[in-house]
This record gives C-alpha cells, structure tokens and sequence, in this order.
C-alpha cells in the first residue's frame, strides 16, 4: 500500500514505535528476557544437575568402591580394571562385604556389595546399593556400566552358542554428555518462546485498546484498522528474531556454535509472523482479553501438536540447522513457514479488513 | 452468638461474590469460545496417543553416519532414528558433512569435533542396545544374557532393606514381597529365587521362608551377623517401633514409608512402584535403573498444567476490577474488602481442587494428591492476585502470570525429581503427590512439612495484596517495584507492626530458602563445601531483605521519623520478631532436613538452639538484630545507603554464619 512512501513516516512504523516504547516503558521486555532466561537455565540445570548425578567424573574425584564376593568375583575385578571411576575390594562372604558396606568408614568406605555367583550355567550378580543417598545415582549408574561390561566380555566367551553376531562397541571417547540437550532441547526452547511470547503480547496490546476504548482514539486520527494491526504486528514479528538472535550470541559467547543463523532467524521471524497474527486475529474477532487470550494459549498448542504430523517436527528442523545437520527437508520446512506466515499474514489482514471498527 | 452471625454473614457475602463471579464469568467467556477452545483440547487429546506412538524424536538426523549395508554396525545405525546413513565418505569427514566414518567392521574415523565425539557416544551406547535387542530372540538365552542382577537398595543408618518391598510389620508380607520379587526374575529368564537365597552364604536364607529369604537374609546379615530367618520377624517388628518412636528424627522418614508401603499396599503395589521407580529390579543389567520416578514426575505435572489456565483467568478478572474501575462498585458495596477477595478466589480454588480431584481419580491417586495440591494451588492464585493488584495493563499482567507460572512450576518440579533421593524434595508438596502416585504411604509430619510452608507463604501474599486492594490504590497506576513497598508499607501502622511484619514474612523466606537450598543441592555432587558457603550467603540475602525491605518501605511513606533512635527500635524489632518466629519454624526438623549437610548449614541457628546453652541462644537473636539496626540506619537516608546497609548485613550475617559452621564443624 505505502511502498514508495518514507518507511519512517508511515504511521505503522510510528505505531510500532509505540508499541515497542510501551514494551521498554514497563520494562515488561525485560521481564520477558528474564523469563527466557529463567526457564532456559532451569532446563539446564535440571539436564546438568542431573548428569552430573549420573557421570561419576563430575563427582569429586574419588572412585566409587564396590565390595565383591561370590565365586565369580574375578569376572567383576577383571572388568573393573578397565573402567574409570570405580575400585573393587575383594569380600571372602557376602556377609563380610556387607558388613563393611554397613560399616560406612570415611576411610575403608564400600559404596555398594556387589555379590555375583555362578547359577544355572549364568553369572547371578545381587547388587546393594545405598538407599537415598546423593551417590546413589552414580554407584548405581557405575555398576550398571560395571555390570554390562562384565555381560560382554561373558558373551565374548560364549559366542560359538550365539546364532547371531555380538557388534563391538565402538572406542570410548570424551563427549559432553550435554552435547545433544543443548542443540535438541534449549536452542529450539530459546528460538520458540520469543515468538509465542510476542504472539500472547500482540494479543494483550489489541484488546487492550479495545477495552480501555483507546482504540477509538487512535480511529480518529486518518489511520485504518489494517494500519493500526500492521503497526503491532511489524513491532512483535520483530521482536522475535532480535531476541532469537541475543540467545545466539550468548550461546555462542558460552563455546555453542550455532550454525545457519540467518536461516534460523527466518524460521523464528515466520513462526513469530503466523502466531502473532493468530493473537491479533483472536484479539480483533473477540476483542476481549480474556477470551481471546485463553483461545490463543489454546490454539497455539493445538497448532505446535499438529506439527507432528510434519515429516520434520519444527524443534528438530531447528536443532538440525544449528547443529548444523540440515537436509534438504529442513530448508524445505523453513521454506514452508515462510509461505504459511505469509498466508496467514494476507488471512488476518483480510479478516480486519472486514471488521467494522466502529463495532469494537 | 455474636461469633456466630458474624461467621453467617461472611459466608453469606463470599458465597453471593463467589456465585457472581461464577455467573459473570461464564456470561463472559461465550459459547463460541467456549467451543472452539473445547474443540481444541479435544484434538489435542486425540492427537496424544497418535504422537505417543510415533514419539517425537527430537535429536532425529542429528548425526551423520557413513556406513555401508554390509556392515555390522549398519543394522544398529540404521535402526536409530539419530543418525542419518550416508554412503562412507573420508572426504565428507573432513569437510564436515560427516561425523562417523565406518568401513567394514571398524569405526575408520570420526570428526575431531565436539559434535563428532558426541556422535560418536551416541553410537556407542545405540550399539549396546542394539546388541541387547537382537541378543532377546536368541535360543540360547543364558548365552546371550550370561549376567543377571538383582538390585536392592539398604538403608545404612538403619541397617534394615527398605526398598521397594521394605519388609513391614508382619512377617507374612515380607515374604510375600520375597515370593513376588523371584517371580519377577523367572519371568525374566532366570531362576534366581531359591538361589538367592542360599548362596548368601551367611546361613540365614535356609531355615525355612525360601521365598522371602532373599529379603531377609541381607537384615540378617547386617544386623547381627550369622542369625538366621527367625530374626527377621524380631527384626522387622524393631524397625516398627523405631519408625513408631520418632525420637530419632534422622531415621523417621526412611524408616516410615519402607515399613508402610509394604504394610498397606502389599507386593503388587511394591512390584509397580519398583518399575516406576526404578528401585530394585531384577533383569539383565541394561534393566537396572538409577533411582528417578520419570513417569510419576510426569503424571504429577498434569497436577499444576491446570492451574496455569486457571490463574489466566483469574488474573484477568481481577486486573479487570481495576482497568474499568469496576471494583470501586464492590468496594462501596456493604461488604468487607475480606468478602470480596475471598469470594472472588473461591470459584478458582473450588475449580483448581475441582480438576484436581478429577485427576487424582483419573490416574489413581489418593485424597493425599489433592491435599498436597491444595496449598500449590493458593499459592498460584495468591502470587496471580498480589501481580494484579501490581500490574499497571494487560500486557504487564501477561508478563507477571508467566513469572509465576514458571518460578511455582520450578519451585513444584525441581525438588520433586529428587524424591527417591533426598528428603529435602519434601519441600514442594508435588513430592507427596509422586510418592502418592507411586503408592508410599505418606506420614503427617511429612505432609504438613511440605504443605504448610507454602500455604503460609500464600496467605502472606494474599495479606499483602489485600493491603492493596482499596480505592487508593486499586485505580492508581504505578512501577511495581513502588507498588512492592506501598503493599508492604499498607501493613505497617506503628513501629510494633514492623516486628509483625517481619514475622509474617517468615513463611516466605522459609519457602525461599528451601527452594535456593534445593536449587544447590545438585551443586553438591561438585563440591560440598563451596555448596554449603553459597547457601548460607543466599539464606543470608535471603535474611536480610526480609528483615529490611517493609523498614525500607515505611520510611519511604514516612511512617517514622527519621532519628537514629527511631531506626535503631526499628531494626531491634524487625530482628526480635524475625528470631521470634524462627524459633517456632522448627518444623524444618520433621522432615529429617538436619541429617544433610547443607540443610544444617542453612538452618544451622534452630539447630544449635535444641541441646545447647544459652549463649547459643542469644547468638543468633543478637544477629538478628545487629544486622536488621544496620539496614534500618540506612534505610532511613536514602535508596543508595539503604542498599550498602543491606550489603553490610548480609557481610556480617555470612560473617556470622561461616564462623557458626567453622565452629560446628565441616560435617
């Protein structure tokens, strides 16, 4: 409409001003920051919190110390030569084991009794572990991977009984165990929430105006309802890829490359587009907050649910391109919200041109 | 009899407010709404097992694997959705568009990259499985499954086997949880049962009860060496009376849900409670599990999804009051401002214990659930109400509404994941909805430890928010850090009510503190001491704004004057009536806090005030005291000094602090 007009005195562009400047006057942008981060880092911790319960490496340095006994108690020393982080002590009786495994000594501690004898042509590994106890995690987690390797090294034995082929693990190398969360739980997270809080803002800034009679106000200066959404839509479509990009480079402040960031941005500014037009559609059809909001937090999930029915679910697309994995499926979805961001666009300006404004 | 009519009149008033609420309400949200909102969640409840089936695979296509069909590692690849075939390629290794190189029988090469190592883990642990999967159809089972465990967890303080079929009272169930614990194993593929039992070799499983021997032989065993079965009767019914006695406060709670669970709910209840849970299982080793009660902590958050659509609503309806000026109509009204608010909060809270309940019976939990819902549930609608009555628009409000949302889940959630672990995940009540949900018995002193702080809490912000909620401040529009002091400053008539102030704020802090306590509890696994050294600065921030903030907000609405000897009662004040009421928070006890570490750190004045002499008494009271007059004196100056006072208390409470638990000891 206004495409060889200065973009500075459209009045949209000075509608969206003042969205934004009512955003950054309340300092709700901030809270909204704040939030981000918030949930952001509680994810973290809790994948971080967690894995360090279960990676003994994190644990201070000391080994876990597991008592065995039983006759097949060579098979457990044998195998626990050969990982990190645990010790065997050697127990002539189950009940001696025990006995030290009750016995708790800071010095002569036995963190779990691992009682393995020969039964029925198998090995019947009884394991006590500590009930509740912060290490309980990681002894469990230690002996499980105590245990597993001591079932190969039997299957490596009995191989001639086996129809089938035992494939060898590949070699052991230092991964971070937060490698996969980061790229398939918090980036898609961090990219996600600028759009869906923009949206929820679009919705509060339509009915506001509704039901504070404000928008009255603005209809009385020569701007039409379509110029007045695409106003607060431009300010909240914005919004999101600015912040989808200050998570980028915090991430990448912290050592997590992300890769492909323009396309990212492109996806995140086409899900901003599509779901803020569902909040301002919502808010312009109800033109209360209440209503509208509620249908909006609904319909948004519903929305994201459908999407997994994509061949590519939109975090996966999101974690592939960061991670830098990307297929072409990929781009085609990002290709593809850009056209439903576009035709949701063209839908909500059609719907508000058709609303009678003196109505609301 | 004036009692009496006073109570009818109250009830009469919040039941004609509640019923208006509920009818303006359901005028306010239209049948169209309505609809398409109810049409929504039924899609989405029949898209749920569609999804379910599929499972979303989030890390899908994240690595690239070059592998040929003739492999042996193509059958694993291939089959796990992570990882994308490509034809073996050392070139695309090179240049990044591979991360595992595999030819023939060997991992050739791998990206030297972080993403080419994690590649590479993932492979190796998709491998196991793929191994353990194939290795089920194989006819010679024991050659294919050569190893088999039996995991139990012992409690070692109380050198009694709690878990998941703890022995109870009788005899009888111990042994049935014995019988059902074998038969688990020989569904398995094992024989363990009888087994077990004898090859324990300390004697005890042979005389008689075969069945439940593997269970009692380790009691026997621990406790006194060489007995045999007849103890475990003898044994069992001692730890009875322990977990009766409650003089041993570090030993109740493990002692009383072992006992109970097995009592009450018996094997097959034990049996699905040892899968959820993951405690002691038998199988293969892949099957063992460290302790983490996934699917209960999953059930348990369909209890708080709800309450955030309710508070939705909820804050909207109020902010509403506001916006319009509709509330000055009520307010003129012959009701008390009590009426309103109560009867405008109880069709949320009917509706939120309402959906509650329909849950609980859903997913078979018990009336316990709800209980322990019920103060989550007052605490969302109180920290909605309270932002209300802060935010100046919608838009502010909407913001507000997800602080809460995501702080509460946060403060529900987080400790909650550690219930198997640690007593301190008492502190949300959503723990006695995962212990519910896995069918323990929950103890009163448990309950009220995890519910009665945050039903306190509630009804201190809903104290707060009602201060606001009169004419002068319910239509002014203000920052809500102003609005933060004006509600606090509402409470304070004279300088005496800043000791009820900081008394009533105590549940707060309590809460806080447990939540910072549980946030750093995962740190503790890194280092204890550093872990013990923040936790007491954060109790001590934590403390110390209690202690200062509503002073601070009294001398900014010019409730005192401003002589040092004004501040100096002021702040003795605030410090009196904070030790006063810490002193009645002993409740931290019930719930078996003081056996760890850092729980003794941050609680370590109430727990020096037990056995000790007097000067340990006055210790902290001093404290308290001191470092509440510092903020005081400069509270009544300016925002700036005020700050630097408030840094200066919390220098001299972590002072304090340190010195105590250097005194005490590390352990």
């Amino acid at each position: 409409m206004a495409g060889s007009k200065d973009v500075l005195s459209d009045p949209r562009t000075a509608l969206a001003r003042r969205e934004l400047s009512s955003l950054s006057r309340e300092k709700t942008i901030v809270l909204a920051l704040l939030i981000q981060l918030f949930v952001a880092s509680f994810s973290s911790f809790l994948v971080v919190g967690l894995t360090s319960l279960y990676d003994p490496g994190s644990v201070a340095s000391d080994d876990i110390v597991v008592g065995v006994s039983g006759d097949q108690r060579d098979a457990l020393e044998e195998a626990a030569a050969r990982q990190d982080g645990i010790r065997v002590r050697t127990y002539r009786t189950r009940a001696t084991a025990l006995a030290a495994f009750q016995a708790g000594d800071r010095d002569d501690r036995v963190d779990a009794v691992v009682h393995a004898s020969t039964f029925d042509g198998r090995i019947d590994a009884e394991v006590t572990a500590p009930q509740s106890s912060i290490r309980t995690t990681v002894v469990v987690q230690q002996v499980r991977t105590l245990l597993e390797a001591v079932e190969r090294n039997e299957r490596a034995v009995r191989e001639s009984h086996l129809t089938r082929e035992v494939v060898p693990l590949p070699q052991e190398v230092p991964a971070s165990p937060y490698f996969g969360f980061t790229y398939t739980v918090l980036i898609p997270l961090l990219l996600f929430l600028p759009p869906f809080i923009s949206g929820s803002v679009a919705v509060d800034s339509i009915t506001e105006e509704i039901e504070r009679d404000t928008l009255e106000l603005l209809r009385v200066s020569p701007v039409s309802l379509v110029e007045i959404v695409d106003g607060k839509a431009a300010a909240m479509i914005l919004l999101a890829p600015a912040q989808a990009l200050l998570w980028i480079g915090l991430l990448a402040w912290n050592g997590i490359a992300v890769s492909n960031v323009l396309t990212l941005l492109v996806a995140v500014t086409a899900i901003a587009a599509l779901v803020v037009s569902i909040g301002l559609g919502l808010g312009v059809q109800t033109a209360q907050r209440r209503q509208a909001q509620l249908l909006y937090s609904v319909l948004v999930i519903f929305v994201f649910g459908l999407a997994v029915f994509l061949p590519e679910h939109p975090t996966t697309t999101v974690a592939k391109l960061a991670v830098d994995s990307a297929s072409v499926l990929s781009y085609a979805h990002v290709g593809g919200y850009v056209v439903l961001a576009v035709v949701g666009y063209a839908l909500l300006r059609s719907v508000v041109g058709r609303v009678d404004a003196e109505n609301l | 009899m004036g009692a009496g009519r006073w109570l009818r009149t109250r009830s009469r008033n919040v039941l004609r407010i509640g019923r208006w609420e509920i009818t303006k309400n359901a005028g306010g949200v239209d049948k169209r709404t309505i609809l398409v909102a109810a049409v929504a969640m039924v899609g989405l409840a029949a898209m749920a097992p569609v999804a379910a089936n599929q499972g979303v695979a989030l890390d899908s296509g994240l690595y690239r694997v070059g592998v040929e069909p003739s492999s042996p590692y193509y059958g694993a690849v291939a089959a796990d959705p992570t990882f994308v075939v490509q034809a073996p390629s050392p070139e695309a290794v090179e240049k990044g568009r591979q991360e595992v190189l595999i030819q023939g029988g060997t991992v050739a090469d791998y990206a030297r990259t972080q993403k080419g190592r994690a590649a590479l883990a993932e492979l190796r642990s998709t491998v196991q499985r793929y191994n353990d999967a194939r290795m089920v159809d194989e006819p010679n089972q024991s050659a294919a499954f050569p190893v088999l465990v039996d995991l139990r967890y012992v409690d070692r303080d109380v050198s009694q086997i709690v878990v998941p079929n703890g022995e109870s009272g009788s005899d009888e169930t111990g042994s049935d949880s014995g019988t059902d614990l074998s038969v688990g194993t020989e569904t398995d593929g094992a024989s363990a049962g009888d087994g077990t039992s004898t090859a324990s070799g300390d004697g005890g499983g042979s005389s008689g009860g075969d069945d439940g021997g593997s269970t009692a032989e380790g009691t026997a065993g621990t406790a006194t060496d060489g007995d045999d079965d007849g103890s475990t009767g003898t044994d069992s019914g001692e730890d009875g009376s322990t977990g009766a006695d409650g003089d041993d406060a570090t030993t109740t709670a493990t002692d009383t849900d072992g006992d109970q669970s097995g009592g009450l709910l018996g094997s097959v209840g034990d049996r699905f409670t040892a899968s959820l849970s993951g405690g002691g299982v038998s199988g293969t080793p892949s099957d063992i599990q460290p302790p983490f009660p996934f699917r209960s902590l999953v059930l348990a958050f369909v209890f708080v999804l709800p309450l955030n659509f309710i508070i939705q609503a909820y804050g909207s309806t109020m902010l509403s009051e506001r916006i319009k000026r509709r509330g000055e109509l009520l307010l003129v009204a012959p009701v008390s401002r009590g009426d309103i608010i109560v009867g405008k909060t109880l069709p949320y809270f009917a509706a939120a214990i309402g959906i509650a309940a329909v849950i609980a019976l859903g997913l078979d939990g018990g009336a316990v659930s709800v209980l322990a819902v019920a103060p989550l549930a007052m605490l969302f609608l109180s920290a909605t109400f309270l932002g209300a009555m802060f935010a100046r628009s919608f838009k502010e409000l909407t913001f507000v509404t997800v602080t809460v949302t995501v702080s509460l889940t946060t403060y529900a959630f987080v400790p909650a994941i550690f219930t198997d672990v640690t007593p301190i995940a008492l502190i949300s009540p959503l723990t006695i909805v995962v212990r519910d949900l896995q069918g323990q018995a929950i103890g009163l002193g448990e309950l009220a430890f995890s519910t009665l702080p945050p039903t306190a809490t509630a009804l201190v912000l809903f104290g707060l928010g009602a201060g606001l909620y009169r004419e002068e401040d319910m239509f002014t529009q203000r920052p809500i850090p102003l609005k933060v002091l004006d509600a606090l400053a509402g409470r304070i008539k004279r300088k005496r009510s800043v000791a009820f102030v900081t008394a009533i704020l105590l549940p707060f802090v309590l809460v806080t503190e447990l939540v910072a306590i549980a946030g750093l509890f995962a740190l503790q696994a890194l280092s204890l001491r550093l872990t013990i050294v923040l936790t007491l600065v954060a109790v001590a921030v934590i403390e110390e704004v209690a202690k200062s903030l509503h002073v601070y907000a009294g001398y900014v609405h010019a409730k005192f004057d401003r002589s040092l000897r004004t501040a100096l009662t002021v702040g003795a004040l605030s410090g009196v009536g904070f030790f006063l009421v810490e002193k009645l928070s002993l409740i931290v006890r019930l719930a078996d806090l003081m056996s760890l570490d850092i729980g003794r750190a941050a609680f370590n004045e109430s727990a020096l005030s037990g056995p000790v002499v007097l000067s340990f008494l006055l210790a902290p009271l001093a404290l308290h005291v001191v470092t509440a007059s510092i903020s005081a004196v400069g509270a009544r100056r300016s925002r700036e000094s005020y700050f630097l006072a408030l840094l200066v208390a919390i220098a001299v409470h972590v002072a304090y602090n340190l010195t105590v638990v250097m005194v005490l000891g590390w352990q």
